[in-house]
């Protein structure tokens, strides 16, 4: 009995020791993590990027740790909600412009106008891009600042044009020659166009400039009923469905894919355009190192058809309203804004910023493809930033998926939109 | 009279199944009645009220109607498969066959993979560029479309989907009337047989009638499951062509996650859980009057 006593203090005395051992070789931790949301950490390139910036500030900031925090894309909004309810989300959280006003009605974000006054207020914002600036800001409150500012163009593999005698440096200018193109591309399990017919949210970028470039728009001027029934909208809807339902310039499926499939697509030459982000040429060359793609693909406006216009990717971090640290959150922030980091995201991701000495810097203006894109910033027209443009979008895509799948005619699926869109805004 | 049970006897009982209690009253119902409260409150958060506004709206609403009949469908047309399926096979592994356990193993396989995962290998499966059905049904039929469009077509879209789910779903029946089928006594059997009854008459008169309590228990079960069916129809179809494939649980997702629609979100789950309910009554009746 009394052996088996002394077996049991002796074992006691280890398990401390080699407690204490543990806790003495385990570095100290840093006395503020601060937790850095995106899906891009799951990203190349860039996760180069995030890594780097996590890296510099970590070593340059002692008390402040910069945490990795993983979300999909897919399920952004729904994870920062689940988060958000239980008080528990990450200290700076990654969106799109379209759900930042919803987060702020329901008080999840932290409103930065008090650290950005201390900062020297508006002079600190005329660093940043005054139309982007304008969507961080949400009844007298500033909930972000913007961060990178994407417009849409065309990018078309300059292999394909040479092989059916186009000439890559003329690209498609008007809707009719991109049809003419996109037609005079197609080869055997090859496609002229891959376009866009998933339920994501990526779908409006690809979508818009069809129907602003027809002269059609979402709602009317005041916002307060739907403007889909419009002969210019249909004219841009059908035009976007038809190629591929009438004119068959796009791989079959079209509703399954998404943005990544459709540059996969475009990186397995299975098409010859896509209307596309300036990150794309760095996934695509992701998706295919073997293709040079700096050499082979190339960039040109959006074709014009009414009107010249495009859609842009616009994304931004926010403060979450229940960190714990609002002021480190805010350093970690500001950091992410700076010159330095906006640069090297440009450079490793190719994304562009909205900060004006990034964006008009002579890397970026000297850069074959950010000058392509940066060029269209001022065609950039954005979606409705209504409550209901949620409700609004959904049957937008469920009007494209009808269209293409051939469950409505353009005109049906068109005129069901326009009621669902007046229902949600509860207009008659 | 003394019982001859001590104060402990009377009272550990209630102790014992408190921190079940509790737990259960912490991660059911409580979420249970803030969804509820939360389908109560007005729009944008605020105070709740008895005006029921959010219900009154889901009554008038054509998406939600069409959801209704889509998960119905969606229900019934797996629960046929599932049992059409699960009995085939468990009549075919209750065979004293070589090598019974090693094909018992494979055919669990499809109730291990994750409902995303499943989603995941059927797009793949039935994509018309690059999947493997299409090349596969070219060699068997001549002549097969190249470029078939199966999750992108209004009529095959929701059949692909049902596939999708009888595959992954059948294995549960399946086990369920396996361990049926090896309760009911083989006396049973040889007695039918001195009796002159023929496979057929055997199955309809000895194998049924010994399922029959089994089925039920399993397609109830089943059913409750196959009504909250969410990860695989967001992966494979996300509701699509338009709305053809939308089932009940992915518009409560849509409404609450990217509509941001608390209130009204909350209304459609109080209703599919009430509708759920009523249909697990006979479940719920069955295994009470087993007990």
């Amino acid at each position: 009995m009394r052996r088996n006593v002394n077996a049991c203090w002796d074992l006691a005395m280890v398990w401390i020791a080699v407690s204490l051992l543990v806790l003495m070789a385990t570095p100290a931790t840093a006395q503020v993590k601060i937790r850095f949301q995106t899906w891009h950490w799951m990203e190349t390139p860039w996760v180069k990027s995030l890594e780097e910036f996590q890296r510099e500030f970590n070593k340059a900031n002692p008390g402040i740790e910069v945490v990795r925090d993983d979300s999909r894309y897919a399920d952004k909004e729904s994870v920062f909600i689940t988060q958000s309810t239980a008080k528990a989300a990450a200290d700076i959280p990654h969106f799109s412009y379209r759900p930042i006003r919803h987060f702020a009605d329901r008080g999840y974000l932290l409103d930065l106008t008090p650290f950005v006054e201390k900062e020297g207020g508006e002079k600190y914002l005329a660093q940043f891009d005054q139309a982007a600036l304008e969507m961080c800001k949400y009844k007298g409150k500033l909930y972000c600042l913007p961060d990178d500012l994407n417009p849409l163009v065309l990018m078309y593999n300059t292999i394909h044009f040479k092989e059916v005698g186009l000439d890559p440096n003329k690209p498609p200018a008007t809707w009719a020659e991109f049809l003419d193109y996109a037609r005079k591309l197609m080869k055997a399990d090859r496609w002229g166009v891959g376009i866009i017919g998933a339920r994501q949210e990526g779908i409006f970028m690809r979508f818009n400039p069809w129907l602003w470039g027809a002269g059609g728009d979402y709602l009317t001027p005041d916002g307060r009923r739907s403007a889909l029934d419009s002969p210019e909208a249909l004219e841009g809807f059908k035009f976007y469905v038809e190629l591929f339902t009438k004119h068959k310039l796009v791989p079959p499926g079209v509703i399954e894919q998404g943005a990544q499939e459709v540059r996969t697509q475009l990186a397995h030459e299975k098409v010859s355009m896509i209307i596309t982000l300036p990150a794309a040429p760095g996934i695509v060359q992701a998706i295919n190192p073997k293709m040079n793609v700096r050499e082979v693909m190339m960039l040109a406006p959006v074709p014009v058809g009414k009107k010249k216009v495009t859609s842009a990717w616009f994304s931004m971090r926010v403060i979450s309203a229940f960190t714990r640290n609002p002021d480190a959150a805010w350093k970690v922030y500001k950091a992410w804004h700076e010159p330095e980091s906006q640069m090297r995201n440009f450079k490793i991701a190719g994304v562009l910023s909205s900060r004006l000495d990034i964006k008009n810097s002579p890397e970026v203006k000297n850069d074959k493809f950010a000058r392509v894109f940066s060029a269209q910033t001022p065609y950039v027209k954005w979606e409705p930033l209504v409550p209901e443009w949620p409700k609004i979008g959904d049957a937008m895509i469920t009007a494209i998926q009808e269209g293409l799948t051939g469950v409505k005619t353009p005109e049906q699926a068109l005129n069901d939109a326009h009621a669902a869109t007046n229902r949600a805004l509860g207009a008659q | 009279m003394p019982t001859g049970r001590t104060w402990h006897d009377r009272h550990l009982g209630p102790l014992f199944v408190l921190p079940a209690t509790l737990m259960l009253a912490a991660v059911l119902i409580f979420p249970a009645a803030m969804t509820l409260k939360l389908s109560l409150t007005h729009e944008g958060g605020g105070r709740w009220s008895l005006a029921l506004v959010h219900y009154l709206k889901a009554f008038r609403d054509p998406v939600l109607a069409q959801t209704f009949r889509n998960t119905f469908a969606f229900v019934a047309l797996s629960l046929a498969g599932h049992l059409l399926l699960g009995l085939a096979l468990a009549l075919a592994l209750n065979q004293a066959l070589p090598g019974q356990t090693f094909f018992r193993l494979i055919a669990l396989v499809p109730w291990t993979v994750p409902d995303v995962i499943a989603g995941i290998i059927f797009r793949w499966v039935f994509n018309p560029i690059h999947g493997c059905l299409n090349p596969l049904l070219q060699s068997v039929i001549p002549g097969f479309p190249a470029n078939f469009s199966w999750l992108s077509s209004p009529t095959l879209a929701f059949p692909s989907l049902i596939f999708a789910n009888i595959w992954r779903g059948y294995p549960l029946v399946m086990v369920m009337l396996l361990a049926g089928l090896m309760a009911i006594p083989r006396e049973l059997y040889e007695a039918a047989a001195v009796d002159g009854a023929g496979r057929v008459k055997r199955f309809l008169h000895v194998t049924l009638p010994g399922l029959s309590t089994i089925i039920l228990i399993a397609l109830a079960l089943d059913m409750v499951w196959e009504f909250r069916r969410f990860a695989l129809v967001l992966t494979m179809t996300g509701g699509g062509p338009g709305t053809l494939t939308e089932v009940l649980s992915t518009l409560v997702y849509k409404s609450y996650f990217q509509f941001f629609t608390f209130e009204y979100a909350s209304a459609i789950a109080i209703l599919m859980s009430v509708v759920l309910f009523i249909l697990s009554l006979p479940y719920i009746v069955l295994v009470g009057r087993q007990q």
